[in-house]
């Protein structure tokens, strides 16, 4: 029983608004007509007649003169109608659809029409089942059999009540007429064919999930409505507005473009799996398949986002940035891509480990994106969220749009993929095939073996990430990138290589912290301090570094000067083949070589080490703030500390550094 | 449900054991009411629907009313008192929880007939379902409302402005029964996970030679077009055996005659 107490009920039990069943209506009633409705004609049974029933082909006759469809869409049309419920086949019911011969039909009453105000009742299906066990003892199919146990046990508080009914019902058909008595069964059997549907049919009825809020009923006009709809207003408002002109030209050139890759508009090759059953065309397009279809392919050249978002095209575009060396782009944009889809519990990991591979200093895979979206991004992965890294993500992805994916498509690993993708044949199959096939139809793997394929997918690609190719420190200056994060144009670049943005791209070692785990602590925290000296200064900086900025800048020049084969020490010393090439400057930089003889633990005051002594508004900005000499003091006092990882900004204040 | 055939011959058990059996009485002839209103119920909007099928609702439908309004009544000062005995109060709260369903069954049903008022209004006939039904609900409501003879004395009036009229009644016994439901609710307490039903699962059938009769009438429709078929093929063979069992006889005969 229903207590209806809507205030503190927030069960979903409306259903949505099936809209057709209103025409479905005015259908009937028109069908119905004695006069222009179908030709209707007596049921001749073994003792009696019943009148007003209508044939199939009566049916469709009159549904196709009535609408001016073809035969085969009143056949549709027909056996929804059925399948809704408001015709019932006397022959047969069991098979809710309209046959075009000369089986017989009737009209359902009203009552037992399907509507939306009046949930189909679990009681009441108690009753009718009981009902028919009661006519006739072991009438009950197996799934009514099971549906009766299972009622009998949910409402078992019910069940006098129900058998009573159920018996009176019973004796209150018993004082009809014979014929009416069968009417009403036949009726009554039909309701629960469409309502309560046998296992392994679909039901017309099936309208997903129930709605918290009942459509049917008024909305009531409190402020909050009013409210909702002026919100709703003031967004159309502000819209923005496009000519007509415009964008009708692009939905035509999206047709146009898209036409002759849409299954419905046009043929699917080799066959379409829904119709003819055969998975062809699946196994040819699955994701990770070698040799793709000539259509998937062209697909890809339609925009970036098409390349993209095909898993295939993907790993096309990430070979092919490979051999340009620009493979972290997009190695960025999928790290982006997961952060934002990915649960939230490892948010905070994913963070941090793409920040310490693409964004920060010294980052293997350091991408090339301007200062003020690095700002920005940084001081958003204080408290890092699902976006905070999509300002760098849209920058990525313009990057690639208009720089990377024209190359990629003139390049020869496009052209080999679009010599060798595969162009299958259209299938003809007869009839008789096409039934075979319906029988050969086996389930597909289920969704939790794919997602564990894929899993595992993802786990081998990242075992094997490509050691980036990027990070060719020989080639590059090791001047730091500072000039592309400040965007403070008073640093002079003299002394930086053109070549800034490969800086931070240490030498083979893929990560840092087993790069810094490897090397000595001073030697990193020298290149640190390196590139965190250098580094530009922010302008949103904290007023009181600002005094300090400008006397920085010729420090920091200084630094550079005096640091500036710190980087290629750096590098020397992380990489294990470089160890003896340690001091050789001559490539990197013509700065003083007398840099590698200084004491090691000169200044530890960097960017990320400074989560102990520097007051929390400096900390996420370069050193510059302090002086060097400051910092060298400070230096001095932590020695020790064993910081031997990138930090990241945003890590809380612990006086152990021992966290990354 | 079993009579409560409590034969102790206790004072206060004695008034409890008469109101059960009164309670028990009315919830019977309610639940009769609400299955002969279900039945009228879904003639409505069909061929057969006519001022007196309304009639007959309507008088049902007051009937029902009646009757639960008494049962209500009943119910509730039983239930309320607190000094009621725990094997009557089980009874109670079983008579509690029919009652509150055969009311839902009775709101639904009036709710639908309302409704279907509005769209099916008697003033155009052709727009009346052709069901296939001939016979009206009269019998039924006879049953309903207990009276012997199928002539209903109240001949149908068939006054323009009654239609609103009744609507509106409707309408207004509508809200009462909701009233009520809600007020028993608010009344009493009844947890209806702790009632237990006496009754089997399965209802016994109740008359063996009707359901046949209608059993092969179902039968029938379901394969008119076969028996024909089914009828040519089985005179064959019983042709055939009829000739194979006369040969045998008189090549018997026969060898019983020469031997």
């Amino acid at each position: 029983m229903t207590i209806r107490n809507t205030l503190r009920d927030h069960g979903q039990r409306y259903r949505p608004r099936i809209a057709c069943l209103k025409k479905a209506e005015k259908v009937l009633l028109e069908m119905q007509d004695p006069k222009t409705g179908v030709k209707s004609q007596p049921q001749r049974l073994v003792i009696t007649t019943i009148p007003h029933a209508i044939t199939g082909e009566d049916i469709l006759s009159w549904l196709a003169d009535r609408f001016q469809i073809d035969t085969q869409e009143a056949r549709n049309f027909g056996s929804m109608l059925v399948a809704l419920g408001y015709i019932y086949p006397l022959q047969d019911h069991k098979r809710l659809v309209i046959k075009p011969d000369a089986s017989l039909y009737r009209f359902q009453t009203p009552y037992f029409w399907p509507t939306q105000q009046w949930p189909v009742e679990d009681t009441d299906y108690a009753i009718y089942l009981a009902k028919r066990n009661i006519r006739k003892k072991g009438i009950l199919e197996l799934h009514e059999q099971e549906q009766y146990n299972r009622l009998h046990k949910w409402m078992n508080h019910k069940w006098d009540f129900i058998v009573m009914q159920a018996k009176e019902q019973y004796r209150a058909a018993k004082e009809r007429k014979k014929p009416d008595r069968v009417v009403f069964d036949c009726q009554e059997r039909a309701y629960w064919v469409v309502h309560r549907p046998p296992p392994g049919t679909v039901s017309a009825m099936d309208y997903g999930l129930d709605r918290r809020i009942d459509p049917n009923a008024d909305e009531e006009k409190t402020p909050d409505f009013y409210g909702r709809i002026m919100i709703f207003t003031q967004q159309s408002i502000m819209r923005p507005r496009v000519k007509s002109s415009v964008s009708i030209g692009a939905l035509v050139k999206y047709c146009a473009t898209y036409n002759g890759h849409d299954p419905f508009l046009s043929k699917c090759l080799p066959s379409n799996p829904w119709i003819t059953d055969d998975i062809t065309y699946w196994n040819l397009n699955m994701p990770n398949v070698e040799i793709p279809t000539k259509m998937r392919v062209e697909r890809w050249t339609f925009s970036f986002g098409e390349l993209l978002s095909d898993p295939r095209g993907r790993d096309d575009f990430r070979l092919f940035l490979k051999k340009e060396f620009s493979g972290e782009n997009l190695a960025f944009w999928e790290g982006c891509e997961d952060l934002k889809w990915g649960t939230a519990a490892t948010m905070r990991e994913k963070a941090e480990q793409i920040y310490k591979s693409f964004l920060a200093r010294g980052a293997p895979r350091w991408i090339n994106i301007d200062g003020k979206t690095m700002e920005i991004t940084v001081n958003g992965l204080k408290h890092p969220h699902r976006y905070v890294l999509d300002a760098a993500q849209t920058h990525i992805y313009m990057l690639m749009k208009k720089d990377s994916f024209g190359r990629y498509l003139k390049s020869p690993v496009f052209k080999d993929t679009l010599k060798k993708a595969v162009c299958p044949e259209e299938h003809k199959y007869s009839d008789a095939q096409l039934e075979q096939n319906a029988k050969n139809r086996r389930p597909s793997l289920s969704p939790i073996v794919l997602r564990q394929q894929e899993k595992e997918h993802r786990a081998k690609m990242a075992a094997n990430a490509p050691v980036d190719i990027t990070q060719l420190c020989r080639y590059t200056t090791p001047v730091p990138h500072l000039a592309v994060y400040s965007g403070i144009s008073d640093f002079p670049s003299a002394n930086a290589s053109p070549s800034l943005p490969f800086l931070a791209h240490s030498p083979a070692c893929p990560s840092p912290i087993s790069v810094a785990l490897d090397s000595t602590s001073a030697s990193e925290r020298r290149a640190e301090a390196g590139e965190g000296g250098a580094a530009g200064i922010p302008e949103a900086r904290a007023p009181a570094a600002g005094s300090v900025s400008r006397s920085c800048m010729p420090l920091s020049l200084r630094r550079l000067l005096k640091r500036g084969c710190t980087p290629s020490t750096m590098f020397a010393s992380l990489s294990p083949k470089y160890h003896s090439a340690a001091g050789t400057s001559s490539r990197i930089q013509p700065i003083s070589p007398d840099q590698p003889s200084q004491a090691p633990p000169r200044r530890i005051g960097n960017f990320f080490q400074i989560k102990v002594d520097i007051p929390p508004e400096c900390r996420i900005y370069p050193i510059e703030s302090e002086d060097e000499d400051e910092e060298e003091n400070r230096a001095a006092s932590r020695g020790g500390v064993g910081a031997k990882e990138i930090i990241c900004p945003w890590e809380s204040l612990t006086p152990q550094n021992g966290t990354g | 449900m079993p009579l409560v055939n409590n034969k102790v011959g206790d004072d206060c058990t004695v008034g409890t054991d008469k109101a059960l059996a009164d309670g028990e009485a009315l919830l019977q002839s309610l639940i009769k009411v609400v299955a002969c209103y279900r039945h009228l119920a879904s003639c409505v909007g069909g061929c057969t629907d006519s001022l007196q099928l309304r009639d007959e609702l309507r008088q049902t439908r007051e009937k029902a009313q009646k009757l639960a309004a008494s049962i209500c009544h009943h119910l509730t000062s039983h239930l309320r008192d607190k000094s009621l005995p725990e094997e009557q109060r089980k009874e109670m709260e079983l008579l509690w929880v029919a009652f509150s369903s055969s009311l839902e069954l009775l709101h639904v049903d009036m709710c639908k007939v309302f409704s279907m008022g509005d769209i099916f209004s008697l003033a155009n006939t052709a727009t009346l379902v052709q069901t296939g039904l001939q016979g009206g609900g009269s019998e039924v409501a006879a049953r309903a409302l207990s009276l012997p003879d199928l002539n209903q004395a109240l001949t149908p009036t068939p006054a323009a402005g009654l239609e609103s009229q009744e609507r509106s009644t409707m309408e207004q016994e509508i809200s009462q029964i909701d009233h009520m439901i809600d007020d028993m609710e608010m009344k009493v307490n009844v947890l209806r996970w702790m009632v237990e039903p006496h009754g089997p699962q399965y209802a016994d059938p109740l008359s063996s030679a009707d359901s046949a009769s209608l059993a092969l009438l179902s039968v029938d429709e379901e394969q008119p077009a076969q028996q024909p078929l089914c009828q040519r093929k089985q005179i064959f063979a019983f042709l055939l055996l009829f000739t194979v069992v006369l040969l045998a006889s008189t090549l018997s005969v026969c060898i019983v005659l020469f031997s």
